[in-house]
């Protein structure tokens, strides 16, 4: 403020840039992790990925079992992965509603759809940087397991199912944002996002409801891979021998043509995109106290 | 320059804010005093962009609040010095607010000295902060930008007496140097002293405003004059015979009728007069009747002021 002797009507904002994209990325990157919370969040997730592959390496050190194969590497990885970066994606956004900080970040960032954009480019760095972790101690484990064992490491991984398995990460990651932007709690959005993986859809090692109905039940067949975002994904993801003990199983084919594909864009857009597009609009609306 | 202008905020049936129309001036500060629940919040909520308006709207400077670019940098926000996230220290949660705004990093230890908050308490987390540090952490990111216009919802809610003179001057030096002030309180006498013009709110409506005598002489009514004399009696019946209603109270009487009448009839009666004031209606006693309809708390009538 400068001492002016008439004080001006209107504000002179000519020489004022607005702020800048990149910024407000810099800035939600930093509020993810100057807290304990966040930190903590960060050390968990780095000590739970090392963990696990320590575990798996000391099972092949100790019991004489095959080792792992990059496929089951990448399998297991998964798992901590699909538990952590949505808790990010989660808490980047509902985090400014518990601790109502939103009046904060919103009074000096009007336009509330860049600072959603804004935490949605710094929430995948940050689940970037976690896959990336994840990724490089299971090729690490699948070596370091494969010369405990004595053998010949197996890559066994195909370029289609490490993309499978990352755009399943990333969908993850979005599907906990959108959570986040429509429950706008952060217990109600992990509640919701923890019922949907574990409990729905299930992993490797616990098949979830939608996926013990879908072998099970013949009307399941039919409509789960519309709506499981994990069904509708499989038989991309399966190599040709698995695909065709399934259909022998379940005596229909798995689509990976055009229909296969209207199945997976379906599943995303219920899990995904809905959310995200009914959670920005709340978002938008809502009135900030 | 704020410019509230017909703002109506309604939540279904309920209506928070009520055809509300008033300017903040540059150069001024400008009071908004209601009771609890009477849509000061609101209303300053609204001047942000923070809560939509129902009708109406708030320009500052000429223009919506989302319309200004890097607003940190033109309009100092204050509405909830708790609305920090509690595991941030004082320093980091300027730290934020100053990047934001792309501001140097001395500028937060500026702001630091200038509310008074020592180096450790500016590493604490806010869990820890009092009151009192979180409203002088609030009012150092409120000016962290320089703005020209302040917008502070109860500021000195939770400082000491030594605090609120603190932000009295504060506020007052930056009113002097062209600065827009608008603060709201529920308690008159933290504003009165600074205010140089009173919003007084009351059920979402506007009852008064102005500069503090005009809102006293608005007040109206009659002259009451509180009088102490040495010959109570003798006074009372040479005011009755004067014309003035008379009546006692406390240790003196109470005369419907200017200061000067009473001590022209007390100097014709030759009567010793040891206490002569104005006994009408102070800020307070209009600030509690005009929004009486809205007071949780009943008052009975002669509670002393």
């Amino acid at each position: 403020m400068s001492s002016l002797a008439a004080p001006p009507q209107v504000l002179d904002v000519s020489n004022t840039p607005p702020v800048p994209f990149g910024r407000l990325v810099k800035v939600e990157w930093r509020k993810m992790l100057d807290t304990r919370a966040g930190l903590w969040l960060l050390i968990i997730s780095a000590g739970l990925l090392a963990l696990i592959s320590g575990i798996v390496l000391l099972v092949v050190a100790l019991a004489d079992v095959t080792p792992p194969t990059a496929n089951d590497w990448l399998n297991i990885m998964t798992i901590p992965v699909s538990m952590l970066v949505p808790v990010m994606a989660i808490t980047i956004v509902t985090q400014e509603w518990s601790q109502r900080t939103a009046m904060v970040t919103f009074a000096l960032e009007a336009s509330r759809l860049r600072v959603v954009l804004a935490k949605l480019v710094a929430v995948m760095a940050l689940g970037a940087a976690t896959i990336a972790l994840a990724a490089v101690l299971g090729l690490v484990g699948n070596v370091v397991g494969a010369a405990l064992a004595g053998t010949d490491a197996d890559w066994n991984v195909t370029v289609g199912a490490f993309g499978w398995a990352l755009a399943t990460q990333v969908l993850y990651l979005l599907m906990g944002f959108g959570f986040g932007l429509l429950l706008l709690s952060s217990p109600a959005a992990l509640a919701l996002y923890y019922v949907y993986v574990w409990i729905l859809e299930g992993g490797v090692i616990l098949p979830g409801i939608m996926y013990v109905l879908y072998f099970t039940m013949d009307w399941a067949q039919a409509v789960l891979p519309w709506i499981s975002m994990r069904l509708s994904m499989l038989p991309f993801q399966l190599s040709d021998d698995d695909v065709r003990s399934i259909e022998s199983d379940i005596g229909a084919t798995l689509d990976t043509g055009v229909l296969g594909l209207a199945r997976v864009i379906t599943s995303v857009l219920i899990w995904v995109g809905i959310p995200l597009l009914l959670g920005t609009w709340r978002l938008l609306r809502a009135e900030v106290k | 320059m704020i410019t509230v202008d017909r703002l109506t905020v309604s939540y279904g049936a309920f209506t928070a804010v009520d055809d509300v129309s008033f300017v903040a001036q540059p150069g001024r500060v400008t009071g908004f005093l209601g009771p609890n629940g009477a849509g000061k919040s609101t209303t300053m909520r609204v001047m942000v962009g923070l809560t939509p308006a129902s009708r109406g709207q708030v320009t500052i400077g000429g223009l919506l609040y989302r319309d200004i670019p890097n607003p940190g940098r033109h309009v100092g926000v204050l509405l909830d010095a708790g609305a920090q996230h509690a595991g941030r220290t004082g320093r980091e949660i300027l730290a934020i607010g100053a990047e934001t705004m792309g501001l140097p990093r001395t500028r937060v230890d500026e702001m630091l000295a200038l509310v008074g908050l020592t180096d450790a308490e500016a590493k604490r987390r806010l869990r820890n902060y009092s009151l009192g540090m979180k409203q002088r952490l609030g009012i150092a990111h409120a000016l962290l930008g320089d703005p020209s216009v302040l917008i502070l919802d109860e500021p000195a809610n939770g400082l000491d007496p030594a605090g609120i003179r603190w932000m009295r001057g504060l506020l007052k030096g930056y009113a002097d140097r062209g600065g827009t002030v608008l603060l709201s309180s529920h308690l008159l006498h933290e504003v009165e002293q600074i205010a140089d013009e009173m919003i007084l709110i009351g059920h979402g409506r506007i009852v008064a405003q102005g500069d503090k005598q005009s809102l006293l002489a608005n007040a109206g009514g009659a002259d009451v004059t509180l009088v102490t004399s040495l010959d109570n009696a003798g006074l009372g019946s040479a005011l009755t015979a004067a014309g003035h209603v008379v009546e006692a109270a406390g240790s003196g009487l109470k005369v419907t009728a200017s200061t000067e009448q009473v001590g022209r009839v007390a100097l014709a009666a030759g009567v010793v007069l040891t206490d002569l004031r104005s006994g009408g209606a102070g800020l307070e006693d209009l600030f509690l009747e005009l929004t009486s309809s809205t007071q949780r708390d009943a008052f009975p009538n002669g509670v002393p002021a």
